[in-house]
């Protein structure tokens, strides 16, 4: 499931909207985001235009729409875990309403931002941003190795369910700490191959 | 436990905000100072790992495992600083790409998860690991400390959500740390187990990060302290402290009552001054500390079970 | 002279005592193809990260190892870097950067290389190993063969007079391995490949290297020593078929 997730990110689609420069997506999310979180729930002015903004940009982007708010709905369990205990509430102010339409229209600007926009593009938008040179590193190499990380676990998983005749409660947290485990070591090792190569191409 | 956009109120996300912004700093500096050049690639990869390694928990542990933060282990590993770094990339990415946790709500994210979190998980596993030696004292640390850092990482979320007025303290506080102590077992074991897997395959990353002998905690350690304070004080205190009675008692003695001390302490949260609720107060308190207790007694007793023999070399775990 | 390697006495322990090489000797001139067997643990890929100063963690600086004349120190390995470029087992670690175009500038950017040559330089690397056009393409999406390919553009991009390869046909389909070899063949820099694909030797390269327990065992011309049925025997190796059907028996 992550891997189409992940993969998708970089599908063959193209439109208008994939082909904004990135740093202009980035900062309009942003945008977006900041003024739908701190607007008050009486500028309904502000919530109309930002949805509408919204859709069209979602209809531009050529991605089918029931995918997006399937993204939607994955994500929001918490979401509906605190609107319903913020609706249950009389206490406090707020309506569940506002906090429903708040977190729903960030969690789409993410999902359309994400959808249209590959990672290395944002990584470069984050640099010119003058984001710090490791994190920025950091993330690179995360997203880079994430793939490899998941396959190598995924073969490790396999592995053991070719040897695992039974179904034990007991054996498998010990089981989840050695793969854990495993997983660090070969990230770890990778990382000094890693090393390696770069400093076999003129690293510094 | 990630914190998703709309919850947290501008100043809340602004101020938790700021206090990731200043770690994260704090953390990028310590980390180009002592991080050895032949390790950059390490906490990206590292951060690769965490995100691999809380997929590899869903199908087993069920809803428990989403929770895995894994940055205990990371901090045992490769230090706080490097931890910190590591979380924030895993966090960005999460957020991202995966809209889980909110773009506003990052350094809130951050905060719990990393500073507190982590920071205060760190402090305990340096502070077991220097009282009982060996890798068992270390094993011991990584539970108790994956515990804490989940169940400080939820009250200080808890204490973030009631700042906003999202959800009252009362509800908020007892629902996150009731269930995050449930969690936090699933973490500190998780945790350990790993850290005993990686110590026998490959004791020397263990040993890179061994506390030196005096049990001294660096400056850099005392420096994430403060701010983990300073992040209780501003997103806990207010709540769970019982100043509003302590003042009023002091203000009843000096004759001062009656002077609007009302308006001396603005509570959030007017059930403070109830009698009913100090006492539920202090019940919480109570069951609190027992449940550290009973939990750092069985981080004893799995770092007992888990390595043995402590004065022996490692050897391959036979049953896997 | 430049693209000739020279090893003499060549010694390396690891850090938990294992002595790696214990005393390798050989030279290899300009233009060679050389392959280097040895069975698993024989010390050929440890040998390999020696010949651009990757090893030992701290540069002797002794001689044991001249590139083009020259002994491998401190003070020269950039330069060293330059003239040797090394292909490492699992293209995964050495393809670090998220798509192909940066990974293949990585090289030539440390170099100093920038704008519209550097793009230049990236092009051809990439048209080298037949890749045009496979710039934006993200790394992680990429085939076995691909993502070899990409990781020898990587290396031709800075330019290398010699190249080294450890397994480069490990996980290649037939096609790929047949691809590989001819790409190999087109590039003049002197080479030295690490293999277990002794077929691909018999092809490829006039002369083996047989290391075994951190020694040269043998050095010579590929059909004598491949052909010699003990000796590949008794160093964990076997004769491959290619050659025995050259024999009336």
């Amino acid at each position: 499931m992550l891997r189409d997730w992940l993969g998708h990110h970089h599908g063959r689609h193209d439109s208008p909207v994939h082909r904004l420069p990135a740093a202009a997506k980035l900062w309009t999310a942003l945008t977006i985001i900041a003024g739908t979180v701190l607007v008050p729930w009486e500028w309904h002015a502000w919530f109309i235009a930002v949805v509408a903004l919204l859709s069209l940009a979602a209809l531009l982007s050529r991605i089918a729409i029931w995918f997006l708010l399937w993204r939607l709905l994955l994500l929001s369990p918490f979401v509906f875990g605190v609107v319903l205990v913020n609706a249950l509430q009389a206490s406090v102010h707020g309506s569940w309403l506002a906090l429903a339409a708040r977190s729903g229209i960030c969690l789409f600007t993410v999902v359309l931002l994400a959808n249209t926009t590959t990672f290395g593009k944002i990584l470069s938008a984050l640099r010119s941003a003058r984001v710090p040179a490791l994190l920025v590193t950091t993330l690179a190499l995360m997203h880079r190795y994430l793939f490899v990380l998941l396959d190598e676990s995924e073969r490790m998983r396999r592995a053991r369910a070719s040897r695992t005749f039974q179904r034990q409660r007991r054996v498998r947290w010990h089981l989840l700490g050695t793969v854990v485990g495993q997983l660090f070591v070969r990230a770890s090792e990778r990382a000094e191959r890693i090393y390696a190569a770069m400093c076999a191409r003129g690293w510094k | 436990m990630h914190i998703p956009d709309g919850f947290l109120d501008g100043k809340t996300a602004a101020t938790a905000a700021a206090l990731s912004a200043v770690g994260v700093v704090l953390a990028l500096r310590q980390v180009r100072r002592e991080l050895p050049p032949r390790r950059m690639p390490l906490l990206g990869l590292s951060a690769a790992f965490l995100f691999a390694a809380q997929m590899v928990n869903f199908p087993v542990a069920g809803g428990t495992s989403g929770h895995l933060v894994g940055g205990v282990l990371v901090a045992a590993l490769l230090g706080p600083s490097a931890a910190i770094i590591v979380l924030a990339a895993v966090l960005i990415v999460q957020c991202f790409l995966f809209a889980d946790g909110g773009v506003s709500a990052l350094g809130a994210n951050l905060f719990n998860m990393g500073m507190l979190g982590a920071g205060s998980g760190y402090l305990v596993y340096r502070l077991v690991s220097s009282r009982l030696r060996g890798l068992r004292g270390q094993v011991t640390g990584v539970a108790f400390g994956g515990w804490i850092a989940t169940v400080l990482a939820s009250i200080g979320c808890a204490g973030e959500l009631a700042w906003s007025h999202t959800i009252t303290w009362a509800v908020a506080f007892p629902m996150m740390a009731g269930v995050h102590m449930v969690i936090g077992i699933g973490e500190g074991l998780i945790s350990a187990l790993a850290f005993v897997a990686i110590a026998r395959t490959r004791p020397e990353i263990v040993a890179e990060r061994t506390p030196a002998s005096g049990g001294s905690l660096p400056g850099g350690v005392l420096r994430y302290g403060l701010l983990v304070a300073l992040g209780l004080a501003v997103f806990v205190a207010p709540f769970a402290c019982p100043w509003p009675d302590g003042l009023e008692s002091v203000a009843a003695k000096l004759g001062f009552e009656g002077r609007g001390a009302s308006a001396i302490v603005h509570a959030p949260v007017p059930d403070y001054r109830l009698p009913g609720i100090h006492s539920a107060a202090g019940a919480t308190a109570l069951a609190g500390a027992l449940g550290t207790v009973v939990v750092f007694g069985l981080a004893l007793l799995l770092g007992r079970i888990l390595v043995r023999k402590p004065v022996r070399e490692s050897t391959k775990d036979p049953s896997c | 002279m430049s693209g000739a390697i020279a090893v003499k006495g060549l010694r390396f322990r690891y850090h938990d005592g294992t002595e790696a090489l214990r005393g390798v000797d050989f030279e290899i001139a300009p233009g060679e193809c050389v392959g280097l067997l040895g069975p698993n643990g024989s010390g050929k890929s440890t040998l390999l990260l020696h010949l651009n100063g990757i090893l030992p963690e701290k540069i002797a600086g002794d001689g044991a190892i001249r590139i083009a004349g020259q002994a491998i120190t401190t003070a020269n390995l950039e330069s060293i870097r330059r003239q040797v470029g090394l292909l490492f087992q699992d293209p995964d670690d050495q393809l670090f950067c998220p798509t192909v175009e940066e990974d293949v500038a990585f090289g030539p950017q440390q170099l100093g290389l920038s704008g519209n040559e550097l793009l230049a330089r990236v092009e051809r690397s990439l048209g080298m190993v037949g890749l045009s056009g496979y710039g934006h393409r993200a790394t992680h999406h990429l085939s076995q063969g691909e993502k070899r390919r990409v990781c020898l553009a990587g290396v031709l991009a800075c330019e290398p007079t010699v190249l080294v390869l450890d397994e480069p046909t490990s996980g290649l389909d037939p096609r790929g391995r047949r691809e590989f070899k001819t790409l190999l063949q087109g590039i003049p820099a002197t080479k030295l490949i690490a293999t277990h694909d002794l077929e691909w030797v018999v092809e490829l390269c006039s002369r083996v290297i047989v290391l075994d327990g951190g020694l040269v065992v043998a050095d010579g011309s590929t059909t004598e020593i491949l052909n010699d049925e003990a000796l590949m025997v008794a160093h964990g190796l076997e004769r491959p078929h290619s050659l025995r059907h050259q024999h009336p028996h």
